[in-house]
């Protein structure tokens, strides 16, 4: 019995085999951010915002194309497949622990994922800014900011186009980044 | 003639009956070994455990797909209960949103509406999407600005560079 289990369950393992790679493909830039939600309870303030695909496109039915913002934010948003905030505002510092931290950097420590940019500051507050690129082409994007007293985790999945992301820059009162010219430097 | 003859060969036997026996006799049972032919076709026994075992890993692959399927298409509607903000303090300016504004159709009219097929997708929107988009749309602005908030910070901490401030870009991570 025991040869027959050792010639004939070859195959189906081998099947299965083909098969988890197409299950693990599924995963693309979308982060899993559950880890943080037990920071909800000793967080002050949190801002927890999931839109998918199919939220974007119901939103870009309602964003104005005679505003010059929102039809900014209309082309940025054309073909992404979601976006995924978890913000996490504290009274007292030290209350979310490095390990709270490091279950996202193991996300984007896999492969694919490129740190673009990693700002470390004491008064301010650490970020880093993560790509995933398919190729050539940009399939996601992950922020990551941490301070004594705030945890913040952005996960923007599929095709950022960071040149339309630099010029919403500058909107919501926020001052001009210049990302481009950041890429350029790196070439 | 007696009985006893068909019964234990004892007495006097019929003519008729003797000459029955003669007849049949050449059908009487021999004794002799059995012979077996030489070549005897063997027919195997068909293995068909391969064949069950490439039904079942494709009825089990079909199951899976089918499961993993069906848990991706239950986990995408599930961020779409439009995430909520809960917060016990104020968040941040929240303005208030022109929804109140909306001009309140009868439910009679927006039954027609969704009728014809021709109509622009704009004017097309029935209330409940109208709800959901502007909900939408305010989580996407709120998203886009607390992204927009830390790129900023980047973009003034690269404006300051102190030695004291460490900045690292394009590290390969994966």
């Amino acid at each position: 019995m025991k040869p027959l289990f050792r010639t004939k369950l070859k195959l189906p393992l081998l099947v299965l085999s083909l098969l988890l790679p197409v299950v693990v493909h599924a995963q693309d830039s979308r982060l899993q951010l559950s880890s943080l939600d037990h920071l909800a309870g000793k967080a002050n303030q949190t801002v927890d915002v999931n839109v998918d695909e199919r939220l974007m496109k119901v939103a870009a039915k309602v964003l104005s194309d005679k505003n010059a913002d929102e039809r900014e934010v209309k082309k940025l948003v054309e073909g992404l497949k979601g976006i995924y905030v978890k913000s996490f505002q504290f009274d007292n510092a030290g209350e979310y622990s490095a390990a709270d931290l490091e279950t996202i950097r193991t996300q984007v420590r896999g492969p694919g994922w490129t740190r673009l940019v990693n700002v470390i500051s004491k008064k301010d507050g650490n970020v880093e800014v993560y790509l995933l690129f398919n190729g050539e082409q940009v399939g996601g994007l992950a922020v990551l900011y941490s301070e004594e007293k705030e945890l913040t985790v952005v996960n923007i999945v599929g095709p950022v186009d960071l040149d339309k992301l630099a010029k919403l820059e500058g909107q919501f009162g926020v001052p001009e980044l210049e990302i481009e010219k950041t890429k350029k430097n790196e070439k | 003639m007696k009985d006893d003859y068909l019964w234990d060969k004892s007495g006097q036997p019929d003519p008729e009956i003797q000459k029955l026996e003669e007849i049949l006799g050449t059908l009487r049972y021999q004794p002799k070994p059995l012979e077996l032919p030489e070549e005897l076709p063997v027919s195997r026994r068909r293995n068909y455990f391969p064949l069950i075992a490439i039904a079942a890993s494709l009825l089990l692959a079909l199951v899976a797909g089918g499961v993993w399927l069906r848990v991706r298409n239950q986990s995408v509607p599930q961020p779409q209960h439009v995430e909520v903000v809960p917060t016990p303090a104020p968040i941040e300016e929240k303005k208030p949103q022109p929804i109140t504004q909306k001009p309140v159709v009868p439910e009679n009219a927006i039954a027609v509406n969704r009728r014809p097929h021709h109509k622009p997708v704009t004017t097309a929107l029935s209330k409940r999407e109208r709800d959901e988009g502007l909900a939408a749309k305010e989580q996407l602005m709120m998203a886009l600005r607390l992204t927009t908030e830390k790129l900023s910070l980047i973009h003034r901490k690269t404006q300051n560079t102190t030695p004291a401030s460490q900045i690292k870009n394009q590290h390969r991570v994966g």
